[in-house]
């Protein structure tokens, strides 16, 4: 894989503050991520996942380092063109669905599209827009919610209505964040499988963070955090040191 | 889009917000409810005023007027500049009198009034007066003289008194000596009419909460003696006045002091011939001419010792008071709607920090600052729409409807909220402004919104990876 990464973190640093005391976070993390790929990111708590993830959808600015989307450095950008690029570039999934508990399932949906447009240009293509949205939740698999408000959907069905918020504005990246963290198993399962039949398909790239290893079994790549770096990261999932990396962590 | 689309959502969701709207609600309908009370009041006490004042007023210093009205009226009529701006000229005479009747029991009773001495058919003109002459039921025509018939009744009956006096068993005479010669018929003399002031003959009972009635003291057709001074000497005439009718203006100065008697009679009671106090002037157009006239007139009478007054220049003090007492009164009532900003500031902190994942959320998908800060924005101008909407529809309705409600206040406390014995107005007046409810209205809303930038701007700023692990 010789061509440029979609998306690099360079030597990432971050560093937060807890009342008095500097917590580390992350310490000089490099990661590539190619275009179509599929990859976790695994790593115990606190080393540093959700931070990354965050970073890289510039949501938060790294202290040092940079962050590339197809060679062009976007952590530094100005505060409107990093909104608009989380806005239409990325696309986020949550461990805990943040769904906004106000709106109904399309609307939710909708959200990305309506922040994109203007009440004026919203309103014209209204119609368009709705349809498309329900199609959306159609093909998660939840087209008979489309009106129920979060609080009366479950974990997974709350989970599909968040992956169909995170792709309706057609995302370059798509950015996972334990998303099957609060489910029960078999519900991850389908959470995972709709995750890779969109990679599969539509060519879809997606950086997943779990600590769950029989979920990272799905992906393409599985890449290792310790302490605020990536401790392994194989390019090629099917080589025998990644399975190896795989398996030590499963054990441990 | 999406901010309208918040906006409306915690609207519709926050009960929280309900206070914030109510107490806006109450703010504005108290305000326009005052406003408009006060400017009732205002506007009934300045149309009475002016109307009974006139436009302009010619005074002389004192008592004793100035003479030749009427050739001051031929002057004014043929000035060039004042003659075609005036409608209507009138002089009247006023003096401080003694007042004195009996009750039913035979007890006198004396008290001080102003007696004005006018001509009813020239001073009707003027306006300010002819309309608010009553009977004891119904408006009637200003006149001081007795009708035909009380004119009959009244020469009967002093004719009886007359004829008791002469019954009386004449003194024993020596025999032989002629019988005196009788006596001439002396004229009987008419009593001359008066229009008392409803309160010098009246007072105000209350019957029941909300409730009063006028109970007379004097009926028409009734005595009464009034005690002045001559012109010159200053010597006290008298002479007895039957009344012929009430003037009722419901301005209760007036109406407790006013007594009003023909000019021409006065003038020859207190053997003043033609002079008079005032002269009364109409103008075709106030507004314009008010300033023009009135110095006009200060030239044209210079070194007469004369003073040219407005009615506004006249009353000047007590209705700056007016002015005044409303301007407090409405800095006052805005700290009420501020109350309300407080209350807004408060429960839009609380929902901001309830929101605060959400805001994380927005941000997450591409929200930016402004886009948040707006939501908040909104959502204070919303509420303080929404708020000063219900609360002029309250004010309007309680405004419209104040009598009603003071009605229904007065039967549940059982005490006068109005009380007309002080008031002296049947009806609580009232002037709903347009104007005023539109300054109210964006007074409020100003208010919400100025009171929302706070908890706005604190969700604007908010870090949205910290609002994200909100927990």
């Amino acid at each position: 894989m010789n061509q440029q990464p979609l998306l690099s973190a360079v030597n990432l640093h971050k560093t937060y503050r807890r009342s008095a005391e500097k917590v580390q976070v992350l310490r000089g993390l490099d990661l590539e991520v190619h275009e179509g790929e599929f990859l976790s990111v695994i790593g115990s708590s606190g080393s540093g996942k959700s931070t990354m993830l965050h970073l890289m959808c510039t949501l938060d600015k790294p202290d040092d380092g940079a962050i590339y989307l197809e060679g062009r450095r976007i952590d530094n950008l100005p505060a409107a063109e990093r909104d608009q690029l989380r806005n239409r570039t990325f696309g986020f999934i949550f461990q805990f669905y943040h769904l906004l508990p106000e709106l109904n399932a399309l609307e939710n949906v909708l959200m990305p599209q309506m922040i994109m447009h203007s009440a004026w240009s919203w309103w014209k293509a209204k119609g368009k827009l709705r349809k498309e949205a329900a199609q959306l939740l159609e093909r998660v698999g939840l087209g008979h919610r489309l009106k129920h408000r979060p609080k009366e959907l479950s974990g997974g069905e709350m989970q599909r209505a968040a992956i169909a918020r995170a792709l309706v504005n057609r995302p370059r990246v798509l950015l996972a964040d334990e998303p099957t963290g609060n489910l029960d198993s078999q519900t991850g399962k389908q959470i995972v499988e709709i995750l890779r039949d969109l990679n599969r398909r539509e060519g879809l790239t997606i950086v997943m963070v779990t600590h769950n290893l029989e979920i990272s079994h799905a992906t393409d790549r599985v890449v290792k955090l310790v302490e605020g770096r990536v401790e392994a990261a194989v390019s090629d999932p099917f080589a025998d040191n990644s399975q190896a990396v795989i398996r030590a962590a499963s054990v441990a | 889009m999406y901010k309208l689309l918040l906006c409306w959502r915690y609207l519709k969701t926050r009960y929280l917000a309900m206070a914030c709207i109510i107490s806006v609600m109450l703010g504005v309908a108290t305000l326009i409810v005052v406003n408009s009370v006060m400017s009732g009041f205002s506007t009934k006490l300045r149309e009475r005023l002016h109307a009974l004042l006139s436009d302009v007023v010619i005074e002389s210093q004192g008592m004793e007027g100035f003479s030749d009205p009427k050739e001051k009226m031929a002057r004014i009529m043929a000035d060039p500049y004042l003659g075609p701006r005036i409608e209507a000229m009138s002089g009247t005479m006023e003096v401080f009198a003694m007042l004195q009747y009996r009750w039913p029991n035979g007890e006198p009773v004396t008290r001080p009034v102003k007696v004005i001495g006018v001509d009813p058919k020239q001073r009707g003109v003027m306006g300010g007066f002819r309309e608010y002459v009553w009977n004891r039921y119904e408006r009637i025509e200003p006149s001081f003289e007795l009708s035909t018939e009380r004119r009959e009744e009244f020469e009967k009956h002093e004719r009886f008194l007359l004829a008791l006096e002469q019954e009386q068993p004449e003194e024993p005479r020596p025999p032989g000596d002629p019988p005196p010669p009788k006596a001439p018929p002396s004229p009987i003399k008419i009593s001359e009419g008066a229009i008392v002031g409803n309160l010098i003959a009246s007072f105000r009972k209350d019957v029941a909460p909300g409730k009063v009635e006028e109970v007379y003291l004097l009926n028409p057709g009734e005595s009464i003696i009034l005690t002045t001074v001559s012109g010159q000497r200053m010597t006290p005439v008298n002479d007895r006045f039957e009344i012929t009718g009430y003037f009722k203006s419901e301005m209760s100065e007036y109406d407790a002091n006013h007594v009003f008697v023909s000019l021409d009679y006065l003038q020859k009671l207190r053997t003043m011939d033609d002079r008079v106090t005032h002269l009364l002037i109409k103008l075709r157009d106030y507004n314009r001419d008010a300033e023009g006239v009135s110095i006009a007139l200060t030239k044209l009478f210079e070194g007469e010792h004369l003073m040219v007054n407005t009615w506004e220049k006249k009353q000047g003090p007590l209705l700056q008071a007016i002015d005044i007492e409303k301007g407090i009164l409405n800095v006052l009532l805005f700290l009420i709607i501020a109350v309300a900003g407080f209350g807004i500031l408060a429960i839009f902190s609380m929902i901001v920090t309830e929101k605060t994942r959400d805001i994380g959320i927005l941000k997450a998908l591409g929200a930016s600052n402004g886009g948040v800060m707006k939501i908040f924005l909104g959502y204070g101008l919303l509420l303080g729409a929404v708020g000063a909407g219900l609360g002029s529809a309250l004010g309007c309705w309680l405004t419209i409807h104040i009598n009603e409600v003071e009605g229904f206040l007065s039967r549940i406390t059982g005490t006068n909220v109005f009380d007309r014995k002080i008031y002296y107005f049947d009806q609580i007046p009232t002037d709903l402004q347009p104007f005023m409810v539109v300054l109210v209205n964006v007074g409020a809303i100003g208010i919400a919104v100025l009171f929302s930038v706070l908890p706005a701007l604190r969700a604007a700023f908010l870090h949205p990876v910290r609002a994200l692990r909100y927990e």
